[in-house]
């Protein structure tokens, strides 16, 4: 829906380890006023949050340990939801399927988007072009995105596999109708569809970087890679560090791109947990084992978003 | 497993009687001609014409009551349907587009009993109400009982100079496939000799119709020959490779409605949609109908199908309204309306046989059409259905886009069946 | 282009807009030349599913598949734009989107810049926990609390209705997390200057921050727009009925019911875009203006 992490933007900055100023001891009086204006604040978007985030999330979390359907009344059952997904082949390839996809959608949109950043990072004309040419994919709708993709990877007549022949190659892949390839080409629509959005956080982050240092390391006589190597990629940390996140919590959870596209085949080569989620909750009416894949899929994005910040965290203490 | 069509076969001579039970409807209790809107969960209504024709057909017999359609696209039905009941919504009338749903929101207790209603009805002349008995219940009550027959282009078969496949074996309509496979349309496209559409039904279904085997025992080696021949015909070239058709969502209708395959097999509920569209003029095909090929020249058709009905929410709030509008819809005068527009109804009777004007009028499609038939449903209900329908339509999948052998594709369908849901 | 751009902006306001490193001239010229070229050349490369797109809605049906393919039409159908309103009620599918659209970014950036000054620039009790709550929200796919949540909006009897979504979308974590990392940049300093003159904290929100994070507001407005306009699965759950469809809902069932229609599948993928396109460029302009007087002049 519209939360996806995509579009929770940027401000890489932010997740600095950068400790907000304490209060002198002094001034940490327990008073009700602030403790009041604070609450104004946040009341607003909190009742909106909490009835219709917050609770149905905690609802949903419980779910998972119940054998429960609104047509009935839930049942305490213990961990028998997980056993039941452990026993399913299909909950591991759909597993498999989420590693596979974010394996290759993370590094790839990574690589592309800070590409791309580096590229327009310098005065040339035609910027807002390119820039906006970039952006594009990233803002047009899902339904045209996948009708356009499975138009161009149309194993027979379309435009990709008819040029992959021109150059040469003699048994093109069957793409979003063949195991082997669906994922890769899944993969392709999405990199094509977030890397703008990536290249937009990397640009921000570039301009951060002074100017100065580069003339600097010219002046030493740098190249242009060490230049990269020792300028660029350590001014860019906390911006990588940001995308890395975004974008992972992004694979983890994607979902509208694959059922539109291939809808999980062909059999389940492309079916992801998510889709496993809504599958089993919505159309099986098994709320209970869909809350305990949903359990699983958050302890793994979570445990892959806290192991990021220890590693960035070591990193900066060295 | 039902006989289909006894009722259609059946002499009307109960049809007064009929109309004089739709008439005085004995539990109608409140005041009939109070105002009432009524609503009816339906899907693709434009390319749907059943429902339009029998919400005015009832509205003009009912001035009080007002059908208000919920329109859901019909790919995402039964999803729509169940988040819907799970949420406690109120439509009145409950579309049943297959009995692997009916299962599932009956199972749920989510449809109102009708055990009642039904014993009220006419069950001899309803087709298709038997898969709708759980436990000696009803909950819902077939409109239309479709059956899959095997449809062809005179023309293409006319410039071949082939005879009109007149109840086939397998291996003939193979041979015919192939030889009718030549040239172009008009607009440049190849037409082939026959199109299977990308559904599992095509094969899976007919072989267990054909063979009697069990869709829900686990062992599925009565697969085999169809899926041979499934993909002896696409190697050939004789039909569009399956990959093509799924990555394009292909439309078996403008494959034949545009000349692009010489065959077709399909249900009856194609009859309308042909109708529809050589009336609305985006489509000139000549058509005929004649019985799905058999495994074995001689013996009595066997084909599959499955009815449609209509249920009642549970939680609806114009109950009498809805069962009265069920009582319309699946007899009589609702048969008549859906006979007129080219749908199969469940309701037979010789005036609705009358009525069905819209097949060709050449003999073999009406042979085909009032012939004696096994009809078999298209698949078994019961608590495990779906978990398996999932299965063999992944495995399926596989077999059909060339990423599995047909033996794999048999046996790990089998094991996974055995293994994860029997 | 984006506010995203903004933040290290507003934080570093001595580094300046894009320059790229200093060369002199001569083979510079060259280089810059060879860099253009393979500028344009990806810009192709990434516009071609658009190009096939534009193309395809202007051809017959059948044409849009042919070997080898025709990037430019033999023969333009414009009356494939004149169609589409008759096919299918395009222009109230637009209509709703367009509402929904600006409803939610409208309040999504108002409740979520208010929240997020109480969670960038006050101190109370719980105020870390309840922003991690946050957090760990965005985490959770939305297909695991999809149903408790239809539950409660269905006793709320808002389910089919346009307020659904709104109320849905216009509270996301999204929205506070962002704007809560741009006001973090904004110095603390500034506040207490604030409060030192006498203003009250609802005061420094309306008259400081607000004006200062006007980039900020415009990238999540930008984005929630994007998100709430190609947003499908909220309304194909919460919409029933056809006169509240969204654009993105009128053109799945498009696909789904005139399956060989590719050529107007494509032209309703275009009319679809358009919007969100416009929409971006109009505030693609307003993004740059932003970073141009945003850092500490308010």
């Amino acid at each position: 829906m519209t939360v996806t992490p995509e579009t929770v933007s940027s401000t890489a900055p932010a997740l600095r380890k950068r400790r907000p100023p304490e209060p002198a001891a002094g001034t940490r009086r327990r008073s009700l006023r602030p403790t009041l204006t604070g609450w104004s604040f946040i009341l607003p978007n909190f009742l909106g949050f909490a009835l219709l985030t917050l609770v149905p999330m905690v609802f949903g979390l419980a779910l998972s340990f119940m054998e429960w359907s609104p047509w009935g009344d839930p049942e305490w059952v213990g961990f028998e939801n997980f056993e039941r997904m452990f026993r399913s082949s299909t909950f591991w390839i759909a597993l498999w399927n989420t590693t596979y996809y974010a394996a290759g959608h993370i590094p790839l949109t990574i690589v592309v988007s800070l590409g791309l950043a580096l590229l327009l990072n310098r005065t040339l004309s035609g910027l807002g072009f390119f820039r906006t040419a970039f952006f594009l994919p990233y803002v047009t709708s899902l339904v045209a995105v996948a009708v356009v993709w499975n138009m161009l990877f149309n194993p027979t007549s379309g435009p990709v596999n008819q040029f992959l022949q021109f150059v040469g190659v003699t048994d093109p892949p069957g793409w979003t109708s063949s195991t082997a390839w669906a994922m890769p080409a899944v993969i392709v629509a999405s990199v094509w569809r977030d890397m703008g959005y990536y290249m937009v956080l990397f640009l921000a982050g570039l301009q951060t970087i002074p100017t100065e240092l580069y003339e600097a390391a010219r002046v030493d006589g740098a190249n242009a890679w060490q230049r990269f190597r020792n300028i660029t990629l350590p001014g860019l940390r906390p911006t990588t560090f940001f995308v890395l996140i975004m974008c992972t919590v992004a694979s983890f959870k994607v979902f509208d791109l694959i059922v539109v596209m291939t809808d999980g085949g062909p059999g389940r080569a492309t079916k992801v947990l998510s889709q496993l989620i809504y599958e089993e909750g919505i159309r099986e009416g098994r709320f209970g084992l869909a809350s305990a894949i949903s359990l699983v899929l958050f302890v793994l994005v979570a445990g892959f978003t806290v192991l990021q910040f220890v590693i960035q965290r070591h990193r900066e203490d060295r | 497993m039902k006989r289909y069509p006894s009722a259609l076969a059946a002499i009307a001579a109960a049809s007064a009687v009929a109309l004089a039970g739709c008439s005085s409807p004995a539990s109608e209790t409140v005041d009939p001609s109070a105002p009432v809107t009524l609503t009816v969960s339906a899907w693709n209504l434009d390319k749907t014409p059943e429902f339009n024709a029998l919400f005015e057909a009832f509205e003009a017999a009912h001035p009080n009551v007002t059908i208000q359609p919920v329109e859901i696209l019909a790919d995402d039905y039964p999803e729509k349907v169940a988040t819907m009941l799970a949420g406690g919504d109120t439509t009145d009338v409950l579309t049943m587009k297959n009995v692997i749903d009916y299962a599932r929101y009956a199972n749920r207790g989510q449809l109102l009993d009708l055990t009642d209603f039904v014993g009220g009805l006419e069950k001899d002349k309803i087709a298709g109400l038997e898969p709708f008995d759980i436990d000696g219940k009803y909950a819902a009550v077939p409109y239309r009982q479709d059956f899959w027959v095997l449809y062809y282009n005179k023309k293409l078969f006319d410039e071949a100079g082939l005879p009109y496949p007149d109840h086939l074996t397998w291996a003939q309509y193979s041979e015919l496939a192939k030889k009718l496979t030549s040239g172009t349309t008009p607009d440049g496209q190849k037409v082939y000799g026959t199109y299977h559409h990308i559904w599992r039904s095509v094969v899976q279904a007919t072989a267990a119709a054909q063979t009697g085997g069990d869709q829900l025992s686990g062992d599925y080696e009565f697969f085999s020959d169809q899926y041979a021949l499934a993909l002896d015909l696409q190697n050939a070239g004789a039909a569009l490779d399956w990959g093509t058709a799924k990555t394009q969502k292909v439309n078996y209708r403008s494959m034949f409605e545009t000349g692009q395959t010489a065959m077709l097999p399909m249900g009856t509920w194609y009859i309308a949609g042909i109708k529809a569209a050589i009336e609305g003029g985006t489509s000139s095909v000549e058509w005929g109908m004649a019985p799905m090929p058999q495994i074995s020249s001689g013996g009595e058709t066997a084909t599959f199908g499955s009815p449609t009905a209509f249920a009642v929410n549970e939680k609806a709030k114009n109950v009498e309204v809805a069962k009265e509008f069920i009582r319309f819809a699946t007899g009589e005068e609702g048969a008549k309306v859906l006979a007129g527009i080219g749908v199969v109804p469940a309701y037979g009777s010789d005036a609705v046989t009358a009525a069905f004007t819209a097949l060709p009028a050449d003999e073999l499609s009406r042979t085909t059409f009032t012939e004696n038939k096994k009809v078999v449903l298209e698949m078994p209900v019961s608590d495990v259905t779906s978990d398996i329908d999932t299965i063999l339509n992944e495995e399926h999948e596989l077999i059909m886009a060339g990423q599995k052998s047909i033996a794999d594709g048999i046996r790990d369908a089998g094991d996974r069946v055995k293994n994860e849901v029997l | 282009m984006t506010a995203n751009l903004t933040a290290p902006v507003a934080r570093k306001p001595t580094t300046n807009a894009p320059s790229g490193p200093r060369r002199p001239p001569g083979r510079a010229r060259v280089r810059a030349a060879v860099h253009s070229v393979l500028l344009a050349g990806l810009c192709l490369l990434v516009l071609v599913p658009f190009v096939w797109m534009i193309s395809s809605s202007l051809k017959h049906d059948n044409q849009v598949f042919t070997v080898p393919t025709q990037w430019i039409p033999r023969e333009f159908v414009w009356s494939n734009y004149a169609d589409i309103w008759t096919q299918i009620p395009m222009l109230a599918y637009l209509r709703n989107s367009a509402f929904l659209a600006i409803t939610i970014s409208f309040l999504q950036v108002l409740t979520g810049s208010f929240a997020a000054y109480g969670f960038a620039k006050l101190r109370f009790p719980g105020r870390d926990w309840l922003f991690l709550a946050y957090l760990a929200t965005i985490a959770v796919p939305w297909q695991a609390y999809m149903i408790p949540q239809y539950l409660i909006m269905e006793k709320l009897g808002l389910v089919n209705t346009h307020l659904s979504i709104i109320l849905l979308q216009a509270f996301g974590a999204f929205g506070v997390f962002l704007m809560r990392q741009y006001y973090q940049s904004i110095p603390d300093e500034l506040i207490e200057a604030a409060r030192i003159d006498g203003l009250s904290e609802y005061r420094i929100w309306w008259r400081i921050m607000l004006p200062l994070s006007r980039p900020a507001i415009a990238s999540l407005g930008l984005l929630t727009f994007v998100a709430t306009w190609n947003d499908y699965m909220g309304p194909f759950i919460y919409f029933t009925s056809n006169e509240l469809w969204t654009v993105q809902l009128g053109l799945r069932s498009f696909v789904g019911q005139y399956d060989a229609a590719y050529a107007m599948i494509m032209t309703g993928s275009v009319i679809s875009v358009v919007p969100v396109v416009l929409v971006f460029l109009l505030g693609q302009r307003h993004f740059i203006q932003g970073i141009a007087t945003s850092g500490l002049k308010g």
